[in-house]
């Protein structure tokens, strides 16, 4: 069993290894000019992007692997960052703990999430399509149409611990991945919400505390979309409550093409960050191409499918 | 805040009540004029502009009542819903930015049959029976943008185009920046890029785009994504590549001030609610528009007039 997720993970390396090489070639420069696709720089800025879709996917991840579905993301990132973005540029707060109110917006909207799954029984595409939209419209009712513009309040070098303000996103996104692959992966927990997922019923019986699990998995995802909410509103610099709209749909896609399966039970940490990488990378080098950013929905939709196809296939060809 | 949700309270405790009353009777108080006024959505910045001056102009008339309602995010089909609540709720006048205009024609037709007085600001729905529109000719302000870009160049070097394709009005100027642009040989568009009304998305293309043309001598947009927030144009070296955007709202006057930006290409924004709400006043009075379209005009704001610009804006917005 376990040499597979380690498989499944290669393939999705693999995939990525392939795409860079594959743009790399496409956009090689004429004469002595640099790469506009391979250089430091750009994977730096991939990196900082799809950190925001990333920190999330990691919770979106462990969802998925417990069976269950949140379709809150999206807007548990807007109304994070509203909440953050208020306190810091209206509030007068400082950064840090502004910022770290917004993350306890997402504790709660994960707490409201579990209650409604675990205690009233609600299907979770059901309690999560409602509470996706409860936070949405708190945002609206915070901002009222307008924006907080965190920008003009950190104007020039913001350095957090002394390091360049880009390289924040995927630290966080690093460490992170790094501390839920192990939980996931090393502890009694992450076990349990595999169990969880391949079958709540023998998973009850073999005494998991079913209930808890399942009110910790919604937790967690609540506050790392919550963590990524604050992310964009950084590398965004503005809190706005239509921001990340739809996005919960690419979070889930990067978990599934990264290996988790939406009948739950198998899936993982670190492929939903390599599904992310997969993404962004094809978010930064499609329009890169002259005409290509017509295109991209298009070419987004078919690489999710074809993934998704091969994953099946390949599995097919294991068991 | 709070004042929203009695908002929302009063409203649906009014709408129990026409429910009961079932005969649709209204109360009769002193006769006053209720105007719907409708933005595109009620999350884009430069509309609240546009409902202070309708608010501001319904107050100076006395008897007129603004009515300020739009779907949340644009949305089309909730757009026209809220099109058609207006018709049966009989209001007097309604003044609509369209975000389809072909789409609604049907239905700003069916107001007018209805004997409400419909006009457009903002974005036309040209093949419709309303009386006016007022708002900024597209394609004349697109080549307004193409002008500045050609001069500030000096008729050469490459450019990058920002647009969102779908909406009709920035399509227009888009082909009045490119109509321009083609004029002049030394000019090469590297690129148009589809940022779908995502800011995040224009941000990220911009600091891509930087990268992969380092010798881009423009960026011009068609909507004010790439100055609504600092970190869109941190990338820009402002030496070597100048920004043209459209729109005025902060913190694009600051990055205009600071050399960031070159040129900003305003809209009326409080013209948008003011004017419509005078062209409905009018008509109810029996006063037609003069001309079915009324040019709004735009301001060119650059480095030199910024300050003056400001301080009109700040005249406005006080309404001193």
């Amino acid at each position: 069993m376990k040499k597979l997720w380690h498989l499944r993970e290669f393939s999705t390396v693999v995939i990525l290894l392939l795409e860079i090489l594959f743009f790399t070639w496409w956009l090689w420069p004429e004469g002595s000019r640099p790469h506009p696709f391979f250089n430091a720089g750009n994977f730096l800025l991939i990196l900082k992007y799809s950190s925001i879709y990333g920190i999330a996917a990691v919770g979106a991840a462990i969802v998925i692997i417990s069976g269950g579905i949140d379709l809150a993301p999206g807007a548990v990132m807007a109304l994070a960052g509203v909440v953050g973005a208020q306190l810091f540029v209206v509030g007068g707060w400082p950064l840090a703990p502004a910022m770290a109110a917004g993350v306890l917006v997402g504790f709660a909207s994960g707490l409201l999430t579990s209650g409604l799954i675990v205690a009233i029984r609600l299907p979770p595409f059901i309690a999560t399509l409602g509470v996706m939209g409860i936070t949405r419209g708190l945002a609206f009712i915070i901002t009222e149409g307008q924006y907080f513009d965190v920008s003009s309040r950190l104007v020039g070098g913001w350095r957090p611990f002394g390091l360049p303000a880009d390289w924040v996103a995927p630290i966080i996104l690093l460490v992170l991945a790094v501390i839920f692959q192990i939980l996931m992966t090393a502890f009694q927990w992450g076990r349990s919400v595999f169990a969880v997922g391949g079958n709540e019923t023998a998973a009850l019986f073999s005494g998991i505390a079913v209930p808890w699990v399942k009110t910790s998995v919604y937790v967690i995802s609540g506050a790392l979309a919550a963590v990524s909410g604050i992310v964009l509103v950084l590398v965004q610099g503005q809190g706005k409550a239509d921001l990340a709209t739809g996005y919960e749909l690419d979070i889930i896609a990067s978990s599934v093409v990264g290996g988790a399966s939406l009948a739950g039970g198998r899936g993982s940490v670190i492929g939903a960050v390599l599904g992310t990488l997969i993404f962004g990378v094809l978010r930064n080098a499609l329009p890169q191409i002259p005409g290509a950013t017509f295109y991209d929905r298009l070419i987004v939709g078919l690489v999710v499918i074809v993934i998704v196809v091969v994953d099946q296939l390949l599995l097919k060809k294991r068991a | 805040m709070r004042k929203a949700l009695l908002g929302v309270a009063v409203a649906a405790a009014a709408m129990v009540a026409g429910c009961s009353g079932g005969g649709g009777e209204t109360p009769k108080g002193p006769e006053k004029l209720r105007f719907m006024i409708i933005p595109k959505a009620l999350d884009i910045p430069v509309f609240n502009y546009a409902k202070l001056g309708a608010e501001r102009q319904a107050k100076e008339y006395g008897n007129v009542e603004i009515l300020w309602n739009a779907p949340a995010s644009a949305d089309q089909l909730k757009q026209k819903e809220i099109l058609e609540s207006a018709i049966t709720q009989r209001v007097d006048g309604i003044a609509i930015s369209s975000l389809n205009g072909d789409f609604l024609t049907e239905t700003i037709n069916k107001a007018i049959d209805a004997g409400i007085p419909v006009t457009t600001w903002d974005s036309d729905a040209p093949k419709s029976k309303r009386y006016a529109f007022y708002g900024v000719d597209d394609y004349a302000s697109g080549r307004i943008i193409g002008e500045q870009a050609v001069k500030l160049l000096g008729g050469k070097g490459k450019v990058a185009i920002i647009t969102s394709v779908g909406a009709s009005n920035l399509q227009r100027r888009l082909d009045g920046i490119k109509e321009v642009l083609a004029t002049a040989p030394g000019i090469q568009i590297v690129e148009t890029y589809d940022i779908k009304e995502d800011s995040v998305r224009c941000a990220e293309l911009m600091a891509s785009g930087t990268s992969r043309y380092p010798d881009l001598a423009a960026w011009l947009s068609t909507g004010g994504w790439p100055v609504f927030t600092r970190n869109a144009t941190a990338t820009v070296d402002p030496a070597k590549t100048k920004v043209i955007s459209f729109d005025t709202i902060q913190p694009a006057l600051d990055l205009l001030r600071e050399g960031k930006v070159a040129v900003l290409v305003g809209q009326k924004y409080f013209g948008w609610g003011s004017e419509s709400v005078k062209l409905l006043y009018d008509i109810k009075h029996g006063k037609m528009p003069s001309m079915p379209i009324i040019d709004s005009g735009v301001d060119v704001v650059t480095k030199e007039n910024v300050d003056d610009y400001v301080a009109k804006w700040k005249k406005m917005e006080s309404g001193s």
